[in-house]
């Protein structure tokens, strides 16, 4: 076994739907508020898309300020940022998600307190990524190029660098100039878990002292659309009631965009220099299903997670973040493989989906931010919406072969605050899962 | 449309340029170069050709593009040239 260095979260920034800032965020969440709204952009879009409601970020929201080429186009030529913090040189190279990732960057170090050598070290790595492609950006060359018969120049010489699958990366990496790995780890739903814990086991294993790190989703109605073709998406909710972990009558996830970034240093640098600790990260764990199926979540691909992660670090966790999607399926099978690791007393489950909805890339790592702060306040906000726990069992547990708990959903409604609760909280898992079966869990403690 | 009405056209495309210093922008002339006195990075170059078609109406050849000189006037002969012949294939 090999121990690696330890790992400490020293710097956290983001966007998010509905909030000015972190310190917004922070208000929102644990004072039990919905960052769900009706989307107008899919709303207006009537009987075309079933579901109307996201946790969204207009492009002109948070000092940011899009440029459109054409009136009437629905698809920027690039940004201004008010606030001043972002050159031109750089905004032009980036996607809103990107916009975001750089701010989230910049908080993340300003927090950190990494000087300017720390901070273009080639110890310092780069590992950020988003769930989905460069829609948005590639409006515009489906526009030109497929519908007007244009040359191929018309898409813009940006089309490449504003929409390649690491530009989030890329963009943060030219921003803040770091000489060390620049990297996306792209996993979908898993994506955000899986940049942290990448950059960890980097920092872990030596490779890195420090790493700007974390997840995207830019706002898209290509990425909306996508999801509301599969049916997946919750439907027919006031738009603060409609993300519904766990609840009897949840019908899908809401769609939402954000970001969330986060500054990790190699433990005992952070303390000789007297940073402050947001948490040590004790472990990191992913691995797959293995059953073949793209969509349905694994039972046993999730208690072998958990044993993966308990194999070298001690799991004795206050609170499990789960990844608890709202999907008819997903919510009670992971509340299961919880219950049968960990037992059915001792911690809380925390499913933040139910206040701003599913980030995708973003989740994992706005997820993870939610995480911090409970660490911070000592508190865990309650799960909106999760008003009925089903008093029968799921159809997986009537089924042969099925291994897990033989008890409903409603034997566990004590694990579940509906309402933000105050206790100790010294560790706390965190859970996120993607399509193609990909399974991810992180464990951070209090630095005490 | 003359060269004095074209040079304020395209310098409408340029202050849409975010990497062109609108500073800058302020004392264009025919002789002003895109590389050395505006700093314009290559990156930009062909995207201010696109816009410039889009603005004009009219769509430069591949070659046109290729062998285009640095400064205001190259473009405004290209575009003068492209509209020639663009109303020449239209019939007028």
């Amino acid at each position: 076994m090999v121990t690696g260095r330890k790992v400490a979260v020293v710097g956290m920034g983001g966007s998010f739907p509905d909030c000015a800032d972190i310190n917004e965020f922070d208000q929102k969440i644990f004072s039990g508020q919905s960052l769900i709204r009706e989307w107008s952009k899919a709303a207006e879009r009537d009987k075309q898309i079933r579901s109307k409601v996201a946790g969204y970020i207009n492009d002109n929201d948070l000092g940011i300020e899009p440029i459109y080429l054409v009136e009437g186009y629905d698809w920027p030529e690039t940004f201004i940022d008010t606030r001043g913090r972002i050159p031109d040189i750089n905004l032009s190279t980036a996607d809103l998600g990107c916009v975001w990732a750089m701010n989230g960057a910049l908080d993340s170090i300003e927090m950190a307190g990494w000087t300017k050598e720390e901070t273009q070290s080639e110890m310092t790595g780069v590992v950020v990524a988003s769930g989905g492609g460069g829609n948005v950006i590639m409006r515009n060359a489906w526009h030109a190029f497929f519908e007007l018969g244009k040359k191929s120049r018309q898409a813009g010489s940006h089309m490449v660098d504003r929409a390649m699958s690491y530009r989030e990366a890329a963009n943060i990496s030219c921003l803040i100039k770091n000489r060390g790995v620049c990297e996306s780890i792209i996993s979908a739903c898993a994506t955000g878990l899986g940049n942290i814990g990448y950059a960890y086991r980097l920092i872990k294993f030596g490779l890195q002292d420090r790493a700007i790190a974390g997840g995207v989703e830019g706002t898209s109605l290509e990425t909306f659309i996508g999801f509301d073709a599969m049916q997946v998406l919750s439907k027919g909710f006031a738009p603060a009631e409609s993300s519904r972990p766990f609840d009897i009558k949840r019908n899908g996830f809401v769609c939402s965009f954000g970001a969330g970034i986060v500054a990790l240093e190699e433990y005992e640098m952070a303390k000789a220099r007297g940073a402050n600790i947001l948490a040590v990260i004790d472990e990191y764990f992913n691995n797959s299903d293995g059953d073949g199926d793209m969509f349905y979540p694994s039972y046993n691909g999730q208690i072998r997670m958990w044993k993966g992660l308990s194999a070298n670090a001690h799991i004795k966790p206050d609170v499990v973040k789960v990844h608890g999607t709202a999907t008819p399926v997903g919510d009670i099978l992971e509340l299961i493989s919880v219950v049968d690791t960990l037992g059915e007393e001792g911690y809380h489950v925390s499913a933040p989906k139910s206040q701003f909805g599913h980030m995708l890339g973003a989740a994992g790592s706005v997820e993870f931010i939610v995480a911090l702060l409970m660490l911070k306040n000592q508190q865990v906000p309650g799960c909106l919406n999760s008003d009925t726990l089903n008093p029968e069992l799921e159809n997986f547990q009537k089924k042969e072969g099925w291994q897990g708990s033989m008890k409903p959903a409603a034997a566990y409604r004590h694990l579940i605050p509906q309402e933000t609760i105050s206790k100790e909280i010294n560790q706390v898992v965190c859970l996120n899962y993607g399509f193609g079966g990909t399974n991810s869990a992180m464990a951070i403690s209090r630095d005490i | 449309m003359d060269r004095k009405e074209i040079l304020a056209g395209l310098i409408e495309v340029l202050r849409t340029i975010r990497t062109v210093d609108p500073a800058k922008l302020e004392n264009v002339t025919e002789e002003t170069d895109f590389m050395t006195d505006m700093n314009t990075p290559s990156t930009e170059l062909i995207n201010i050709a696109a816009k410039v078609e889009q603005k004009f109406d009219v769509e430069f050849e591949d070659e046109d593009i290729d062998e285009l000189g640095s400064k205001v006037k190259d473009v405004i002969d290209l575009i003068i040239k492209a509209k020639a012949r663009t109303e020449e294939e239209r019939g007028n």
